[in-house]
């Protein structure tokens, strides 16, 4: 057994810097870990966290600095590299193949061999003995990964993980962002489990209640830089985040005052109005109504039928059952076409994926779905188009050298903005905002709720999504509460956090 | 109960391509056994084998390279380039023994350089291969521009060694038939095809190829050699392609770099119909041998049937991968898994999409069907000044050599030389040529005359084995033109090289005159 | 490369632009032409046309410069459309059959034979082929655009199903037959000279048709949009199948277009030469020209100046007497070549070597 009082160190980066074009991503960051520890890695995002991973398993390389395992200098070649040293990975997007099997994604590269072929009989055994053996999971692990859910793709993940040889350093990236309560509790057994057996875990995460949790120290970097290591004990919440962003909080409080002030104003009649409005297996049939000048906030767990629920109404699937009214009309034709037609935005969780153009300018991102309205022939001219997009950008207070910027050279923060003004200028009714805040800074996420609530108070009716609850309390002024695919509660703004735990948890 | 049939397609969504695959093989081959009664022959079925040996095993190479998520274009191109390669080789005197090696050696080093490209360089498969399989077609013509026949003992013991199959020849026998009979290249390839399902299923570069055509980063993450396997991937595809360009030379007992035109399409269909997705990560191999049975089933159908032209094989299957294809992306679409899940109306959105696009296909295909049943057989206007074409059979010459007595009449024309040659062939051994501008002769002796005549009809010339498979001018195409008097028959059989769809006893007995006969100096 | 001094930053502005590096390869080869080859750029003066190696050069290319159009848009979408050339196939099956239908022998006036050699005899207007033969080609595209926007096959692979059964079909409307085509005003298409050979005029024509389709509409937008990003332009309203439709249709019309043109060129139809090969010589135009195969921003500039690239690299082979068949081989060396100056990887690598020597 090494040593466990913490002398010994598993992991030592010193020094480590790391340049991309145009940004410093690392500038001389030491990190430790210790042999049977679970060490927090916390930083907002663009920070330099996955950077940092990176250098660690081999993916970039470091432009200086020294990396110690297990007391010998490495230098990590590649991520089969730092496989054979003992540093293993679990990603954030599940790094398996989906058509192969659960046995062989556990044991790809390291199957049991027989007379020079693989035994498929003692692969399958070997698989299923220890999955048993790690967690406590008897599935059919002849079936292909892709068959079973998110959460078991990630448990075999981990388990692939742990089964290799000598793993001595095992990286967690956000794995617990897919996963349930129940499922979440698993994995820290695990976890704990494998501390005391001497692993040292480097957990990054987005939860700060899962870093109390579980994690023994903290390290937390700010803009490429070590911000300090501490004993998660000893470190009180307020100042984890204030040391994560940098300053302290103080719009916080305007927000409320602006809540209060909007609420007055909301309207009598719905603008949008879903009944028994669902997809089996999507979205169980739901009411919801959210009126002219009001956020609704829309709580729930990943995976809670939130997203499910913000695509069915912006019409990205079609429902099969219900009826939904806008503004007193019932819709019959559910596109995105069609929302926008009758005065919907969307703007999607995933906003890589579904939400800028990143090829396209500031400007042209901006004037997208006005034009996307418009049709193909009615072409609005340059001069409106730099017009358009210069109003919100000044709007929005949008940071961009000009609009002929490319979108993807903009922070995550004005990337949201960029979306929103892209909504903003089809002057829409109703605003669905699927964690809008997801991935940008504390200071940017701050600004962003008070959009919404400025952007209400104009009359606009929102619905406002987010994992966070305490943000969802916080800018909504009423609150549906989502929990496995139904809705199962409705909130005024005076409900505390409590209550809404409890309907979140299925309670 | 509908349920349980849906729970257990669920289960077994995967094996559903493939069940497809086999049933549609046997029932494409049930019901031309029921229409055309030579179908019933074992022998006809077992030369799907034989003339779709090259096929075969381009086709195990080609799964390799989709089940990692690529493609290869360049198999035709290398096939010729081998064909005509070895028939070089050979002329100049080398042991086929040798050459062997060497082919697959040079298919290989090929295949190497494409997979280091997509591999290392990240070049679009497509793109690479295709390159590829320009530079190959285009060295083909610089090793010669003219076909280049084979002649070698070894070539005759490769190409007309008879593999009887255990138990089947016992039976034929006792019901006085003759064997039924496969040939070493059928063979070769049916032992490529159990070594790569080993491969595939039982080794780790196999698993890997499917990891890796599954998620390329994550295998990438898992730490295992993408690179490499994909680099070993498209080198054991070269590999096949120099196996399968030895099988062809084998097959048509020459080499020429126009050669399987558009092949790499066959092969690509025969690996989709053998219910592997082009996506990559998902299949079989063993579906693939039944991807090439479908493919030389619509072939023999269309052959037995007689008045289609070669070309609709092309259409045919062009349909079918279509069809394979779309059912395919619903069957994917179906496990919703992916970014955007389609609801059940879009699935059956979807469903009437594909009909309406097999429905216009089929539409599109019968108004041409109509358009042509009427049409005068005519090509009086087809003649053409200063581009080179391939002429009519001078048959107005015919008759008049055979009254003089010639028992084998032979004519090449076409190709990039414009050549147009008539040669006659006497009982006394004397033949004569005339190339249009110029005659030569040629003195054989009666006994090779006699083996001459005897080694053709001996080939089945004058059974319905040989059937003129002459089609549309190609290019730069040479055109064949054969006939033969004896036995107290006469009968004419035409084709055109280019295309494999003769069969394979045809371009023995072109290749058997065309080394009977004297050569004509180069035109240039 | 980052502590480049302010004033080079214009001089990166021409470098970054689409058309310098077509424009430059273009140059390159010319100065080389000039050099090597005396009077290659000898221009002579008859009946007021003009002729040369120059013209010749931008004549020959006008097939693949119209193919790069219709192209540029497909591959702007994300896709790649391997079906031109059996496009052009079927497009000159049409035009031939509909001008010289000796061989359909169907409700044919007696005395046809006696008008089939007539260079002014057509059996259907010359507008009527035209038009009908356009029709077919935008047939054509939209059935790949069908399987790729509406069955959601993959680009490269349903084109390929009509690039396998296109020749097929080509050879079936003419009953596998090469038609002669007599019709003297059908050869001006491609062989006509007004100053200029005809056919830079077409070429023309289109090239402003599909700017003005792209830029002065929102199409153009609405293509790069898609093109990058599929997902966003659906969320943002985009009827991202209605763009790709549209992007495959016009690309089928043009492929009709460069039919035309090359049947007229060599007054037949030729089910299996006519467009052979062009289908990588229109991808690889576009990729010169800078359009990423992966989609989003493009310039229709960029793809002719890349078809006209191509051409003078064939046209400067011929004429330092390269073979007709080697050239193949060469062009093949040169795709993998063209690409790889444009991968990630080969500019990474350059960017490493180029950096000790600018700090």
């Amino acid at each position: 057994m090494p040593d466990m009082d913490g002398e010994g160190l598993l992991v030592s980066m010193r020094g480590i810097n790391k340049t991309f074009p145009g940004v410093q991503a690392l500038i001389n960051v030491d990190f430790d870990l210790r042999y049977g520890e679970i060490h927090a890695l916390m930083g907002g995002n663009g920070a330099g966290k996955s950077t940092l991973i990176k250098v660690l398993t081999g993916v970039e390389h470091p432009d200086g600095g020294h990396i110690t395992l297990m007391g010998k200098e490495v230098h990590v070649r590649s991520p089969k590299h730092a496989q054979a040293l003992g540093i293993s990975t679990v990603y954030q997007e599940i790094n398996l193949c989906p058509n192969l099997t659960v046995a062989e994604n556990i044991l790809i590269g390291r199957e049991p061999m027989r007379f020079g072929s693989i035994d498929w009989k003692k692969l399958n055994a070997q698989a299923r003995e220890t999955l048993v053996r790690v967690l406590g999971m008897e599935i059919d692990v002849t079936k292909v990964l892709g068959s079973y859910s998110v959460a078991i793709q990630q448990m075999v993940a981990i388990v692939r993980a742990l089964e290799i040889e000598g793993a001595k350093v095992l990286i967690l990236d956000e794995p617990t962002s897919s996963l349930s309560i129940r499922e979440t509790e698993q994995l820290f057994e695990v976890m704990r489990k494998l501390k005391s057996e001497g692993v040292g875990i480097i957990f990054i995460t987005h939860f700060i209640d899962q870093v109390y949790q579980i994690s023994d120290r903290v390290t937390i970097i700010r803009n490429g830089l070590l911000v300090g290591t501490y004993a998660t004990a000893a470190l009180p919440r307020m100042e984890l985040i204030t040391k994560m962003i940098g300053k302290t909080i103080t719009v916080l409080d305007e927000m409320s005052k602006a809540k209060a002030q909007s609420a007055a104003r909301i309207g009598k009649e719905p603008v949008l109005e879903a009944r028994d409005f669902g997809q089996p297996g999507q979205v169980e049939p739901l009411d919801l109504e959210v009126f002219a000048g009001e956020v609704l906030g829309l709580a729930g767990l990943v995976g809670s039928g939130r997203t499910e629920t913000a695509a069915l109404l912006f019409g990205l699937e079609t429902p099969e059952s219900g009826s939904l009214t806008v503004e007193g009309k019932p819709v019959n034709r559910f596109s995105p076409q069609e929302s926008i037609k009758r005065g919907l935005a969307l703007s999607p969780e995933d906003r890589k994926a579904a939400g800028i153009v990143d090829e396209l300018t500031v400007r042209e991102n901006i004037i997208l779905a006005l034009q996307a309205g418009q049709g193909w022939f009615r072409y609005l001219n340059l001069p409106k188009q730099y017009e358009i997009a210069e109003k919100y950008m000044r709007l929005l207070d949008i940071s961009t050298p000009s609009a002929d910027q490319l979108v993807k050279n903009l922070s995550g923060g004005n990337q949201q903005k960029v979306i929103l003004a892209r909504w903003l200028a089809t002057n829409p009714r109703v605003l669905i905002l699927d964690e809008p805040t997801r991935g940008i800074d504390v200071g940017a996420k701050a600004e962003i709720q008070k959009l919404v609530l400025a952007l209400a108070e104009e009359g606009k009716a929102c619905v406002f999504i987010s994992s966070e609850l305490e943000e969802v309390m916080r800018t909504s002024h009423r609150i549906a509460v989502m929990s496995n695919r139904r809705k199962v509660a409705e909130f005024g703004a005076d409900v505390d956090e409590q209550t809404v735990m409890q309907a979140m948890a299925g309670e | 109960m509908r349920k349980e049939i849906s729970a257990f397609l669920s289960t077994n969504r995967r094996f559903i391509p493939l069940a497809v695959t086999i049933l549609l093989a046997i029932v494409a081959y049930t019901a031309g056994a029921i229409f055309y009664p030579g179908m019933r022959d074992t022998q006809v079925f077992m030369n799907i084998f034989r003339n779709n040996a090259y096929l075969m095993i381009s086709a195990v190479g080609m799964t390799f390279v989709i089940l990692t998520g690529g493609i290869d274009l360049s198999v035709s191109g290398v096939i010729a380039l081998t064909t005509v390669s070895t028939a070089a080789l050979i002329r100049a005197g080398w042991n086929p023994w040798l050459v062997f090696p060497l082919m697959l050696l040079m298919g290989m080093a090929l295949g190497a350089v494409m997979g280091s490209f997509v591999a290392f360089l990240k070049v679009q498969p497509f793109i690479a291969t295709l390159a590829g399989m320009w530079f190959a077609r285009g060295m083909c013509f610089f090793i010669s521009d003219d076909a280049i026949a084979i002649s070698h003992p070894v070539y005759t013991l490769l190409g007309q060694t008879k593999l009887l199959i255990p138990g089947l020849a016992e039976l034929a026998w006792a019901q006085g038939r003759q064997a039924p009979y496969i040939s070493i290249p059928a063979a070769v390839s049916l032992l490529l095809v159990a070594v790569a399902i080993y491969i595939a299923h039982f080794t780790r570069f196999g698993r890997t190829i499917y990891a890796v055509g599954g998620n390329e980063k994550s295998a990438v993450l898992m730490g295992l050699p993408v690179n490499a396997t994909k680099v070993l991937v498209y080198t054991f595809s070269g590999f096949c392609s120099g196996l399968a360009g030895i099988a062809l030379s084998i097959f048509v007992l020459s080499g020429h770099g126009l050669y399987v035109t558009g092949f790499e399409m066959d092969a690509i269909a025969s690996v989709v119909m053998g219910g592997t997705l082009l996506s990559g990560g998902v299949g079989y191999l063993f579906g693939t041998p039944f991807g090439v049975l479908i493919f030389g089933i619509t072939q023999t159908l269309i052959q037995f049937n007689g008045t289609l032209s070669s070309w609709w094989t092309k259409i045919v299957i062009g349909l079918l991968t279509l069809m394979f294809i779309g059912v395919q992306s619903i069957l994917a679409s179906r496990k919703g898994r992916r970014a955007h899940a389609l609801t059940r109306k879009e699935r059956a959105r979807r469903w009437v999409y594909i009909g309406a696009a097999a429905a216009l296909l089929v539409a599109v295909v019968a108004l041409s069907l109509a358009a042509g049943s009427g049409r005068l057989a005519s090509v009086a206007s087809t003649q053409e000044t200063g581009r080179c074409t391939l002429q009519e059979y001078r048959q107005d010459q015919v008759p008049a050599l055979v009254e003089n007595g010639a028992v084998i009449v032979y004519e090449r024309n076409g190709g990039p030389n414009c050549v147009d040659e008539l040669y006659a062939i006497y009982p006394d051994g004397r033949i004569t040529g005339d190339n249009g501008e110029t005659q030569n002769e040629k003195q054989l002796t009666t006994e090779d005359v006699n083996l001459l005549m005897s080694n053709i009809v001996d080939h089945g010339f004058f059974t319905d084995e040989l059937y003129d498979t002459w089609h549309t001018p190609c290019g730069q195409c040479y055109g064949y033109y054969l006939t033969v008097v004896g036995a107290e028959q006469q009968k004419t059989v035409k084709g055109v090289d280019g295309g494999t769809d003769a069969p394979a006893v045809y371009w023995q007995i072109i290749s058997l005159v065309k080394g009977a006969v004297p050569r004509f100096a180069a035109a240039q | 490369m980052m502590a480049k001094p302010k004033s080079s930053f214009s001089m990166r502005k021409i470098t970054e632009s689409k058309l310098f590096f077509p424009f430059l390869t273009l140059a390159i080869i010319l100065v080389i032409d000039l050099i090597a080859i005396p009077n290659f750029f000898s221009i002579q003066v008859r009946d007021g046309n003009l002729y040369g190696s120059v013209i010749d050069i931008m004549r020959n290319a006008s097939t693949v410069m119209l193919l790069a159009l219709g192209m540029t848009l497909v591959i702007a979408t994300g896709g790649v459309d391997l079906s031109v050339g059996a496009v052009m196939a079927i497009a000159a099956s049409v035009a031939a059959i509909m001008m010289n239908p000796v061989i359909v022998g169907l409700e044919l006036p007696p005395d046809l034979m006696k008008f089939i050699n007539d260079p002014q005899f057509t059996y259907s207007p010359l507008w009527e082929v035209i038009v009908v033969t356009l029709i077919v080609a935008t047939i054509c595209g939209l059935w790949n655009g069908i399987l790729v926007a509406y069955i959601r096959i993959q680009p490269m692979v349903a084109t390929l199903i009509l690039m396998i059964a296109g020749r097929g079909i080509a050879q079936l409307i003419t009953n596998g037959v090469r038609i002669q085509i007599f019709y003297q005003p059908y050869a001006f298409i491609g062989q006509g000279w007004i100053v200029l050979p005809f056919s830079l005029y077409i070429v023309a024509f289109v090239f402003l048709i599909t700017w003005v389709l792209t830029r002065r509409t929102a199409i153009g937008l609405f293509i790069e949009s898609v093109g990058t990003n599929f997902r966003s332009s659906m969320y943002s309203g985009i009827n991202e199948r209605r763009v790709k439709l549209l992007a495959y249709s016009f690309c089928g019309f043009c492929a009709g277009i460069a039919g035309l043109v090359a049947s007229s060129n060599i007054k037949t139809s030729d089910a299996f030469n006519i467009g052979a090969g062009l289908e990588l010589d229109a991808i690889l135009a576009v990729v010169i020209g800078g359009t990423l195969m992966s989609g989003g921003r493009f310039s229709l500039l960029a793809s002719l100046f890349g078809a006209l690239v191509i051409q003078a690299i064939t046209t400067s082979m011929y004429a330092f007497g390269v073979p007709a068949f080697a050239l193949q081989a060469i062009k093949g060396v040169f795709v993998i070549f063209i690409i790889l100056l444009y991968s990630e990887q080969v500019r990474a690598l350059i960017r490493k070597i180029s950096a000790p020597k600018g700090a």
